[in-house]
Parts: C-alpha cells; structure tokens; sequence
C-alpha cells in the first residue's frame, strides 16, 4: 500500500474504519453506500482486518445494534444513505440520548418521493437537530480524515456523543482521487483506545435509557447533550491541531477559501464547493473579491466562526443543496440567526438552493450567483433563489410531453 | 436430560428483583420475569422494547439488581444483538475479560413480538444471535391502554376493538402464531410458559441454557387491568388458560415440538372466559352461543392435531349448552 | 349562582377572572380521572367554564395519580398541574401520609381537604389553615354498588363544596360521562343513587378565598461542565419507593397453619415476600402493593386479608 493511493469516497470511509481499529460493523446495504460495507467485509473476510461485521434486517435495527455496541465498550462504525438514515431515524435521537459515540457515515442521497440516487442534503440535515455532530467532506481526502476526527472527537470524555460525516453520493462515493493515509503509529498517536466509563459488564451492573417521567429530568438531560455538543468546537479545534502535526493536514470548522480580503462570498458545504471554488478563481482573474466560506462542522454550528468570516463582507449568498419545504435552505437561516446580533453584518444575504436531486450545478451558475451578489437590487430580499437553467426546464417539458402530460410550463 | 427443578422445593431463592416496582397489582408478567431471572442468575442484560415493563425502570429507580438497556419499540432484538457482538469482539481482542460476559435476554410484550418487532426479532433468529427472548404476553397493547395487537385473541373486547351492535365478538380475527413463526426459523429451543406452571417453567429455562443460539419463550401474562379480573387471581387465571387448553404449554428443540403439560380431561374454555371483563360481551346481556363455540372447536383442534401427532390422549370437554338441553 | 357571589369583585381584573380550583388524588384505577371529569361537565352544566384534566405518570393501577378541575365564569388562563387548589379531593385516606402524592401541599388558606376515610367522624373540621371533611364513600359504594368506585360520588361531594353546582347538574353530568365509558345502565342508575346519598351527606360549606397565589421564581443557569449519562448505577433501588402505599388489602400470615411450602414466596410479583430461616414468609409491608395472589395461591389457607386502615394523623 503506498501512502497516497487512488480511491472512492466509499473507499476512504473504509479505510478510515479500518484505521480506527474499529471493533464493530452492523450494515445494511443502500446505495450509493453499499461499497463502503462490501469493502470492509471483504478485508475482514481475508483475516487484514480484525472486526465484527454483521449484516442486520434494515438501517432501524443496525442503527440500535450500533448503538448498544458501542454502549458495551465497542467502537462502531456504520454507514448509510437517505431513506436509510430516515429508516433509522428514532434511533439518532436514541444514540445520542444514550451517549454512544459510534461514527456513522452517511453518503448523501436525495429523499424520495420522486425516488432518486443522486445526493442532497436533505437527509443528513434531517439529523441535525438529533445530538449527533456533522462533519461534512469536499474531498475524498475529508472523509478519511473526518473519520478519524469524529472518533477523536465522539470519544473525547468532555463530549460522549455521536458523529455523522457525511460525503455527497457520486460526486464522491464513486469517485477516485488520490488520498493520503495514516501508518499504524500515527493513527495511535492521534485516537487514543475507547472505552466507555460505564460500559455494560458484569462486575458493575447499569440501567441504560430508563425513562424519565418529569420534564425537569428531561430537560436537564437534554440540556447537558446541549452542553456537549457546544463544548465539542473546542475539542475539534484540538484534534485538529494534533491532526495537522500528525499528517500536515489542516481541518477547520469553517475554511475560508481567498477570504480574507474578499467582498463577495459564498457559504457551502461538501462535494460542489470545489466548482464553487474554481468559479472564486475565475472572478479573481478578472478582479472581482469573490471568497468562499466551506462549513465543515454542521453541528455543533460554528455561529461564531462564521460571524468572524462573514462580518464586513458586502454580500453574502448562502448555497443549500437541501429545501426546507415551505421556507426556502436550511442553511441559509441559521447563517442569518447567526448574523442577526452583528452589527456590522453584510447587507446582502441571498439564499440559493440548487443541486436537489444531484442536479448539476455548473461552473457559470456559481458565477451568476456572485453576479447577483454584485447587484443585490435585483434580488428578491429573504427570497430562496432555485437555480435552474433554461436547458434543463426544457428537458423537463420534453419528459412531461411523453409521459402524457399536457399543459404549458 | 437431568434436571434440579422437580418440585417448588428446588424454587431458586437468589432474588434479582427489588419490590417497588410501579406495575400493576398482580401483574402476570412480573412474575414470569422474577422467575425468569431466578433461573438465569445475575449476569443478565435485559434489553427491552416499549411495553409495560419498560416502566420498570423510571429515573432514577430500578427494581432490577442486573442491567438493563432499553433501546426501541421496534428493535429490542437488534440491541441484543449489538451488545452480544460487542462483548464476544472485545473478548475476541482481548480487550474484555471472559469474566465480564453477560447473558443477554431480550424482553417485551406482545406488541413488540408480534407486530412491530417482528422483522427485528426474525432477524436476529435466523443470524442464529445468542440470547434469550421473554415474550410476556397480555394478548393486547397494555401500556396504552389496553389496544388489539397480533396477540389478540378472537371474542376478546379491546379498546380498538370494541363489542357493539354492529360488531357482537370483539375481536373478529385470530390470534397470531408467534411460537410457528419463530419455530419456521428452526431456532435451538422455543417454548410457551406460563406462570402457574413455576416448575414446568424452571425447566425450560434450564434445558434452554444447554443450547447456543437463539433461546425464545413466549409466556402467558395475565394482565389484571386489561383482562378485567381481580389482581388475586393472576395464578388462577394462568392455571385455567393451560387447563381448558387455551394456552398450550410446549417446547421445540430444533423445531421438534413436544407438549409438556397435557390436560387428560380439557376444562370448557368457558370457565376461562368468564372470568374476564374483556369476554364478558360473550355472556351479557344475550349468551354469543356461536362466537364461544368457535373458540371451543379452536381448541378442540388443536388438541386433536396434538393427540395425533404426539399420541397424547386429550378428551374435549363436554360442550354444557349439549348437555342443557339433553 | 355565579362564582361572583363567592368572590366579590374587587381591584380590577381586566382579563381574568377569579376562579375554583380542585385536585383529585387518588389510585390508578380508582377512577380520579373520571371524577375530575364529572366535576368539570357538572360545573359547565351549570353555565361555567371549565376545564379537567389527568397527569399520566409512569405509575399503574393501584399507584398514587391526580387529576384537576378548574372552574371559572370567565376565561380560564391556566392549564396542567395545580399547585394551589381551593379544594383537594383525597379519595384514599392512605395518600394523606405518602411522600410523593403530598395530596394536602399548597392547599390554600381557608381551603376544604375532602377526605375519603373509613374513620369518618364529624364530617366538618374547621382549623386555622383550612376545613377538612370526612366522609366515608367507599362503604356507601359497597353498600348500594357492592365494589369500592367512588368516581361519581367524589365528584358529587366536590361539586356540593363548591357551593356552585346542584345535584341536578352532577347527576346528569355522572350519566353522561360513565355512558361514554361504556358503563352498562344499570350500573350507572346505581351510580346515580350513590351520588345522590353521598351529595346529601356532604355538609354545606362556602369557600371564602381571596388569595391569588403566586409562586417565588429563582431562574437557575444549568451549566455542569461535564457529561452527565441518564444511567441508573445503583440497581436494586427500587424498594425505596415503598409502593406498600399501593395497598387497599392487606394480607396477614397466621404462622400456626403455615407448613413453609413457598407458595406464596413464589408466585409474589413484586418480591415482597421474603422468606425466614424456616423458610416461611415475611411479608414487606413496606412494598406489598397487596394484590392477593398469596391470599388465594396458599394451599393451607394460612393467609388472610384485612382492610388497610391507615388513620388520618
């Protein structure tokens, strides 16, 4: 194995598990996820790695399998991919009640109905309210490392709470790029044994998940994930630290990209950054001060981080590859709740949601996006902007003539 | 296969669970699970779904002297399963001593059996999962008052399933099959229990810990507040589901079925039936003749199928409407 | 009659009026929450406004429960747990002494304690803090319904005390409410006679209150500073909540008759039969939620039951 090789998303996240050592696998096959799991059982099979994978009945019972494992002393790994996530759902907010720090990768997909395998956010947003953190990944490269992150993190005492990192299906799940790895020594260096200070065992006996009868306990319970999950910012920045001494690599909550000196900026997350990105170059070369802020960590959400990034910028768009049905993106509204207490704040913060469904988001639209940026008049203030290019409504027509359907768009 | 349990006498006194519990007076499946435990020692996780007992653990109490993991309605099997896993990996890696191992029991009333958890509970069957599955079976969601689930028997009256005019029996369909669901999957031992029979209980749960696999036991709860009886007459009741042959007590090694106790005379199911508000429909104001000589020709059945297959000698009670008018 | 008699206008309320409030404490299955409910038709029957409602804990039949009835001839601009009630309806006398149903807190000043007690005397105690009354319902209703449902008639003697409802109203609030439960006719005309002997028998009392409580307010900051799991580590902890106050019936072993066979050590649910060195019972009257099930199980009949009789200290 060299130390950087050409490998998936899927492949990475694989490769992450079989880094941290983990003990415990429960799967469920979805695509565009299902490689992750082939991988591992494969290497598990051959006797180079030594795990227990063990494949459940549906992402409900592999999300509880995962859960209690890791509340008997084992590090868990799982992965999976929109309606599985949605499948499990009850679990997330029983694993992160319960303080299980497993890791759970989900390869973003896009929600049915209409049922689709290309990725949004919709899924792994779906969570964010459930106690779990969120690590998302441009690269190939983050999934590797956020892995890794997230178990440093989940298993750190002050924290005991559960990760998700999330990689957009296709754009990276099945494609391949060069990705670095870490030897034996360095990942012992950096993710220390887990143990659980209360694990099921019989030397002491534990009641787990009792109920609780008394909003007072609930909330008091509720609170301290709250507490944890706030205090788990600090304890990233830390990994990431002992990370970049480790392997070179930086890791940031919030990574700016030509930020510092620009006026013009995009917020967005995962795969279609890196267009993003090569759309800020392009502007640059033509001297617009157009930057990028790439939100790594959901949750806990970086509000103070972004206010440092986004506070005396012009103007301000927001790119959520998700729809909060009836609102507009999901993102964009905790970005303005976050700017709301600043006082030199930018006057512009325009909402686009584009990318539902995977649809392409290309290199000319992010350019348009900043164009607006440059000319807020014309953008309908608080109003969610659906990019949507005039080529792909007409093969819209095109499929709705054929499938019968009559009537004019 | 030799057994310690012949007699009350061999009763284990080691005892696992505190009073204080908040079930109802008289709670059948309090009592399976005492015994349960009695029989199984102390290194016990009990992983349970919703259900009644769920509300045996209520913060910051447990009558419960072992662990305890509430996962889900749906998924209590799945939970076992992960913890099962986790203990065996750990040792395989030398990162749990052997000392540590703990039994792992899974716990939950019918709805979950039945219905909700019945993907989960499969699963883990056919994966050949080590642990205990307790079913204690009220026949009815219990916890949320008293509701129809897949254990329901035809003519009982639930919540959902009200006796009125249009609709005379109560429950119009039949009651699931669990122990031939589970024994399709060809587990090393399943068997029904009741709480009347402690010895017949006893040593089930003793001939089950000789087998590594799935151990499964669906028990008969007789539930004072849904079933509407007195709280003293939860044995009695027991005693009377096993003995009109309503609640067949049986085991299954590898899916060979054998019945464990045989009435030789079946009481009239009647006198089972009568002793629950929640068949009391049957009776008052008008006698349902047709709806309770169903349930009677149901158990005859059974029995004959039984008599033929495992050559015991059942006699079917005397149907008393016959004899009334003789 | 209008709650204004009661409480004469004074100071100006623009958007509340003044208002009855009743909690019920009972025993899961003693009906508490049918009486509230009876209350509370009977009450808006008699042209208030009302409202009613149960607390679901994680407790059982048999385990300490209470519900609520808030009457006004206004809007009512509350709702859940009452913490200061004009009127505390104690339906089993055992409750009065249980640490975790504390039925009498918060009564107010001048407020009626209704206890439902087998020692009932003089029906009417006036003292400084407030009036309790006695009375015996339980024996009515085992008198004229032959089991101890004490729904309606508690309901009844509540609605007396308030001084706002006739018997017209809660006898008419009774059918409607136990016909929703399904009762069959000839129970609720049982019923109906129960109220009507239990309304009379409750004395007349006008609650005089002025008081508006209000409770102190000190806002905490929550932080701990450190992971705190929702594990119980201390198993078995269980019998410190002493579900003994569950009992109606208490059984006794007579020692003379017992051979030591551990029936009843067996089939006890709750393990509150402990067994001594011979290998006979000890009950643990502490836990014994007294369901019976030794009482009917002993095969030498050595195990009777009396009727729990705690008295009102």
């Amino acid at each position: 194995m060299r130390d950087v090789e050409m490998m998936t998303g899927n492949t990475a996240a694989a490769w992450a598990a079989r880094l941290a050592d983990v003990d415990y696998i429960p799967a469920y096959p979805i695509t565009p996820q299902t490689e992750i799991i082939e991988t591992l059982a494969k290497w598990i099979n051959e006797g180079v790695m030594k795990a227990k994978l063990v494949q459940l009945e549906s992402e409900h019972s592999m999300l509880t399998a995962a859960g209690t494992a890791s509340l008997a002393g084992a590090r868990v790994f799982t992965s999976t991919s929109s309606q599985g996530l949605l499948y499990g759902f009850e679990m997330l907010y029983n694993i992160a009640g319960w303080r299980a720090p497993m890791v759970l990768v989900n390869v973003s997909r896009a929600v049915a109905a209409p049922i689709t395998l290309e990725p949004d956010h919709n899924d792994v947003l779906s969570a964010r309210d459930s106690g779990f953190m969120q690590f998302h990944a441009e690269r190939c490269q983050d999934v590797l490392d956020l892995v890794l992150m997230a178990y440093r993190v989940s298993e750190d005492r002050r924290v005991m709470l559960p990760s998700i990192v999330n990689m957009d299906g296709f754009y990276l799940s099945f494609t391949r790029e060069p990705v670095g790895l870490l030897d034996k020594e360095e990942v012992a260096e950096f993710l220390p044994p887990y143990s659980h200070p209360q694990a099921f065992k019989a030397r002491r006996h534990v009641v787990k998940g009792p109920a609780v009868i008394g909003g007072h306990l609930y909330t008091f319970f509720k609170h301290n994930i709250h507490e944890s999950i706030t205090r788990a910012a600090q304890v990233f920045d830390e990994a990431a630290e002992k990370f970049q001494s480790i392997t070179g690599r930086k890791l940031e909550a919030v990574e700016g990209f030509l930020l510092d000196d620009a006026e013009y900026v995009l917020v967005i997350t995962n795969s279609f950054t890196t267009t993003a990105k090569r759309a800020v170059v392009k502007l640059r070369e033509k001297g617009v001060p157009a930057g990028l802020a790439k939100v790594v960590m959901l949750r806990p959400f970086p509000a103070k981080i972004i206010v440092e990034k986004l506070k005396n910028r012009k103007a301000v768009a927001v790119f959520d590859q998700n729809i909060s049905q009836g609102f507009g993106g999901i993102i964009y509204s905790e970005t303005a709740a976050a700017l709301y207490h600043v006082k030199n704040r930018p006057e512009t913060l325009l909402s686009v949601v584009g990318g539902l469904g995977g649809k392409f988001t290309t290199l000319e639209e992010f350019e348009y996006v900043f164009s607006l940026l440059a000319n807020p008049d014309k953008v309908g203030a608080g109003k969610p902007l659906f990019l949507f290019r005039k080529d792909e409504l007409r093969d819209v027509e095109r499929a709705m003539k054929l499938a019968g359907v009559e009537g004019e768009m | 296969m030799e057994t310690r349990f012949k007699t009350l006498r061999e009763f284990p006194l080691d005892e696992y669970l505190s009073p204080g519990a908040t079930m109802c007076a008289g709670c059948g499946g309090m009592i399976v699970l005492r015994i349960f435990h009695k029989a199984l020692g102390g290194n016990v996780v009990i992983v349970n779904a919703a259900g009644c007992l769920t509300l045996l653990q209520v913060y910051p109490y447990t009558p419960l002297k072992s662990s305890w993991m509430y996962t889900a309605f749906a998924s209590a099997p799945a939970g076992a399963q992960g913890i099962r896993d986790a203990l065996d990996i750990l040792m395989e890696k030398g990162k749990l001593p052997q000392g540590e191992d703990l039994k792992v029991v899974v716990l939950t009333g019918d709805g979950a059996a039945y219905d909700i958890g019945l993907q989960s509970s499969s699963g883990a069957i056919e994966r050949g999962l080590d642990f205990y599955y307790l079913v204690y079976d009220n026949e009815a969601y219990g916890n949320t008052g008293f509701q129809r689930s897949g254990a329901t028997p035809f003519g009982s009256s639930t919540t959902t399933t009200p006796p009125t005019n249009l609709n005379p029996a109560g429950y119009s369909g039949m009651k699931k099959d669990l122990f031939e669901i589970w024994r399709s999957h060809n587990p090393p031992y399943l068997a029904t229990i009741a709480p009347s029979h402690v010895v017949d209980m006893l040593r089930k749960i003793e001939t089950a810990s000789g087998f590594r696999g799935p151990k499964l036991f669906i028990s008969l709860s007789p539930c004072p507040t849904g079933w509407g009886f007195d709280p003293s007459e939860t044995i009695k009741l027991s005693r009377l589901a096993v003995e009109c042959g309503v609640w067949p007590l049986k085991e299954a090694v590898y899916g060979k079925v054998r019945h464990t106790v045989v009435p030789k005379v079946l009481k009239p199911v009647e006198e089972y039936l009568r002793r629950q508000n929640r068949y009391a429909h049957l009776f008052t104001p008008t006698r349902q003749e047709e709806a309770i000589n169903f349930i009677q020709e149901k158990v005859n059945e059974y029995w004959l199928k039984v008599s033929a297959t495992e050559g015991h000698e059942v006699i079917k009670p005397i149907n008393l409407a016959e004899k009334q008018t003789e | 009659m209008n709650l204004k008699s009661i409480y004469p206008p004074h100071g100006i309320r623009i958007y509340w009026g003044p208002m009855l409030r009743i909690r019920f404490h009972g025993r899961g299955g003693q009906g508490v929450k049918t009486s509230s409910r009876i209350l509370g038709r009977a009450a808006f029957l008699a042209g208030f406004l009302a409202q009613d409602s149960p607390i679901y804990g994680a407790e059982r039949r048999g385990a300490p429960v209470v519900a609520f009835t808030r009457i006004s001839d206004s809007v009512i601009l509350e709702r859940g747990f009452i913490f200061n009630p004009h009127i505390v309806v104690v339906m089993d006398e055992s409750l009065i002494g249980d640490w975790l149903a504390r039925p009498l807190e918060g009564l107010l000043r001048g407020g009626v304690a209704l206890i439902n007690t087998a020692q009932a005397g003089a029906p009417l105690e006036v003292s400084d803090s407030h009036v309790v009354v006695r009375l015996n319902i339980t024996d009515e209703a085992l008198k004229i319904i032959g089991r101890p449902v004490i729904s309606a008639p508690a309901a009844a003697s509540a609605a007396k005390i308030t001084g706002l409802i006739r018997k017209k109203q809660v006898l008419e609030a009774t059918v409607e409410e136990l016909t929703e439960l399904g009762l069959a006719e000839e129970t609720v005309e049982k019923n109906l006679r129960l109220v009507s002997e239990v309304y009379d028998m409750t004395p007349h009392h006008s609650i005089k209150i002025n008081e508006e409580p209000s409770r102190s307010l000190e806002v905490v900051d929550l932080r701990s500073d450190r992971v705190v799991f929702s594990d119980i580590l201390e198993v078995g902890n269980a019998y410190l909540r002493k579900t003994g106050n569950w009992r109606v019936f208490t059984p006794v072993v007579d020692y003379g008759r017992c051979t030591g066979c551990m029936v009843c050590y067996v089939y006890c649910p709750d393990s509150a039969v402990k067994l001594d060195p011979d290998k006979k019972p000890v009950i643990d009257y502490e836990n014994c939620k007294g369901c019976l099930i030794c009482v009917l199980e002993c095969p030498m009949r050595a195990i009777t039951f009396v009727r729990e009789a705690k008295a009102y200290a």
